[in-house]
């Protein structure tokens, strides 16, 4: 290839990447502005590509109503409390399937687990309604929701879990038994550590998913738990939609899950490529 | 204290892997099991280590039975094929591990890893994790963390296989000195007839089913009870060839099937052979005992009776410490060792000396040495 060839091809594939990254890119961008914005400037026919005031203000009015910052803290609250029920159950359950898979039922059983996330969660909305109201703590509260998307992060923990445990050599703990460590605490020394950067990368896509949900928050929870994914369509002035408001809300909401995969990226890269490469 | 008592042991899956093997192995006794891969060695090593419940048989070290308890319980110490070193722990953890285990204060920990660190050669390697450091690092690591476990019996499954020549014999040079191995059983397994021989107080020829002879080297190599362990020991193998036993005016010899050589059965032999004659019959030949003489050369060496052939050469290989030389004769193909500096081209004639008195006679439907009753 010539050098002009050359210039050429990387000149179209770096203004490729440009047009595709401004398309990602700008829908978050719209995000930062309009929260910027005022409740009038959202709403103008003839939109504005950057804030003609900016209201930095709309940050803290988010949290003129108390139990806004509360919607947060529940929402908190429920990720990190499915994220460890779902990381416990998975982590047990993987181990069962991956190093007992007679006694745990066969690659049948777990692969049925695995179904359970592919179905549609829509189809069972009102049964898990009816379920969660007879429980004696009702549907409005912290522990429907986390038992409730135990039904779509357990599954996905427990295969991807049995998957790392298949991946880290048998010989290993055996070779623990015979340093005399118990089956236990040859799990705790040698199995664990070796599964834990997969461990860290199933917490996030579990957390991240619990954070994130509204379909079933929606329904379930709303008078004395709210999470913040159903508070943000509350941003309204009668009949009026404070875009500035829900958009500057959304993104107090983002930090959480970015820091923490910015803190846990390592792992997360680590944890993703576990089954790839051996060795 | 520790001797190691096999008795009836029998395992299998689908097939009978270990069948009725019964063996011993007494204190300060390096036992050595050699046999080809996938013949259960390893299963033996598994069974005695508690990885494997045996379904039949019992297995006691030091007179205590060990059969029921798991492996954890055995104080018994193993080092894997493919090493099993935790990759997440440095070479100083792994070595501890067994230390750990029995919850010892620190300080003993430390002073008992350093001292077989250096036993082993690796103090400098301590910090390091097994990602890090050569295959011969780590069977050091390996042997370290059984080492320091102080335990009944030493299983060592194929510890130096997969090494290359040089270091491989490092070790197993190393395995000679080692003190702790010599002060317990050690059932050591291997697929190389050579580490067996040098390692070995006694040695066990391991065929399907269990173990076909068991003796020491020398024993194991010059009269070994069965073909199999024939074949198994030696590099280059025996000779084999099938033959038909016949009187000729009152001189037994042998003519290979489907050929036209014929030998004489030399003296020693006659007597055992005598009520065969007629039958079939695989005689072993050992290539050490097939010497090449050059056409012209002077025959000065015949020692006890040899039988001489003519012969063409078909296959030469020079190894620099010796020569392998594949010779045809009357149909039959056999290998035999030369002298380093000689050359010989392919379709040469030459002539075999055959020592027929270091022959070995085997039953042809059975397998079995017909000079051991």
């Amino acid at each position: 290839m010539s050098k002009a060839n050359y210039r050429l091809v990387k000149f179209l594939f770096l203004a490729l990447m440009g047009l595709w990254l401004l398309i990602t890119l700008f829908p978050f961008y719209w995000q930062i502005i309009t929260a910027f914005k005022s409740a009038a400037e959202t709403n103008r026919t003839i939109p504005t590509f950057w804030p003609e005031v900016w209201h930095p203000q709309n940050f803290v009015s988010v949290f003129a109503e108390a139990s806004n910052f509360d919607a947060l803290v529940d929402s908190f609250i429920i990720a990190t409390g499915n994220t460890l029920a779902s990381l416990l159950l998975g982590t047990l359950a993987g181990y069962a399937f991956a190093r007992f898979p007679r006694q745990a039922g066969g690659e049948n059983l777990a692969f049925w687990v695995l179904s359970n996330r592919m179905f549609p969660p829509v189809a069972v909305v009102l049964p898990m309604f009816f379920l969660f109201d007879a429980t004696p703590w009702g549907t409005d509260s912290h522990l429907s929701l986390i038992i409730l998307y135990l039904v779509f992060n357990m599954p996905l923990a427990t295969w991807l879990m049995m998957v790392f445990f298949r991946d880290t050599p048998r010989e290993l703990e055996e070779a623990a038994y015979l340093d005399g460590y118990t089956p236990l605490r040859a799990f705790f020394k040698v199995t664990l550590p070796l599964v834990l950067p997969g461990m860290i990368s199933v917490a996030m896509l579990c957390w991240i998913f619990a954070w994130n949900e509204y379909l079933f928050a929606n329904l379930l929870v709303g008078t004395d738990v709210r999470t913040f994914t159903i508070v943000i369509p509350t941003f309204t002035h009668g009949s009026q939609t404070l875009w500035n408001l829900q958009m500057a809300f959304s993104l107090i909401a983002m930090l959480p899950p970015v820091i923490l995969f910015i803190l846990l990226r390592r792992y997360m890269v680590r944890g993703l490529s576990l089954g790839v490469v051996k060795g | 204290m520790s001797r190691l008592e096999i008795e009836g042991l029998c395992k299998g899956w689908d097939f009978p892997v270990i069948d009725r093997l019964d063996l011993t192995v007494e204190e300060g006794e390096f036992f050595v099991i050699v046999g080809p891969s996938g013949i259960g060695k390893t299963t033996l090593l598994r069974l005695v280590a508690g990885l494997e419940r045996p379904d039949a048989g019992r297995i006691k070290v030091g007179g205590r039975d060990l059969t029921d308890l798991p492996p954890y319980r055995r104080k018994v110490a193993m080092t894997f094929e493919s090493y099993a070193l935790y990759p997440h722990l440095t070479v100083f953890e792994n070595i501890a591990s067994p230390l750990r285990a029995r919850r010892l204060p620190k300080s003993r920990i430390t002073e008992t890893v350093v001292s077989v660190a250096q036993l082993l050669r690796i103090e400098q390697l301590l910090s390091r994790r097994p990602g890090e450091i050569s295959g011969g690092q780590k069977q050091r690591t390996a042997l370290g963390r059984t080492l320091v476990a102080q335990p009944d019996v030493f299983l060592l499954d194929e510890p130096i296989s997969h090494l290359d020549a040089k270091i491989r014999h490092e070790l197993r040079l190393q395995f000679h000195t080692l003190e702790e191995l010599r002060k317990v059983a050690t059932l050591y397994v291997t697929h190389d007839y050579a580490e067996a021989l040098s390692l070995g107080d006694r040695i066990g020829v391991m065929g399907a089913g269990g173990l076909l002879q068991v003796g020491t080297a020398r024993e194991i190599f010059q009269q070994p009870q069965h073909l199999f362990v024939a074949q198994h020991l030696g590099q280059p193998s025996i000779n084999v060839v099938p033959a038909a036993l016949s009187s000729v005016d009152g001189a037994l010899q042998f003519a290979a099937e489907g050929a036209e050589l014929k030998l004489p059965v030399a003296e020693p032999h006659g007597q055992a052979l005598a009520g065969r004659s007629s039958e079939r019959i695989t005689v072993g030949i050992r290539p050490q005992h097939v010497k090449v003489i050059r056409d012209g050369e002077v025959t000065t060496d015949t020692t006890g009776g040899a039988a001489v052939v003519d012969a063409t050469v078909a296959i030469y290989e020079a190894l620099g410490a010796n020569g392998i030389l594949v010779a045809e004769t009357g149909g039959v193909r056999l290998t035999a060792l030369t002298a380093p500096d000689a050359v010989f081209q392919h379709g040469e004639a030459v002539r075999l000396a055959l020592r027929n008195d270091a022959f070995l006679y085997f039953d042809a439907a059975s397998g079995r040495n017909v000079m051991v009753a």
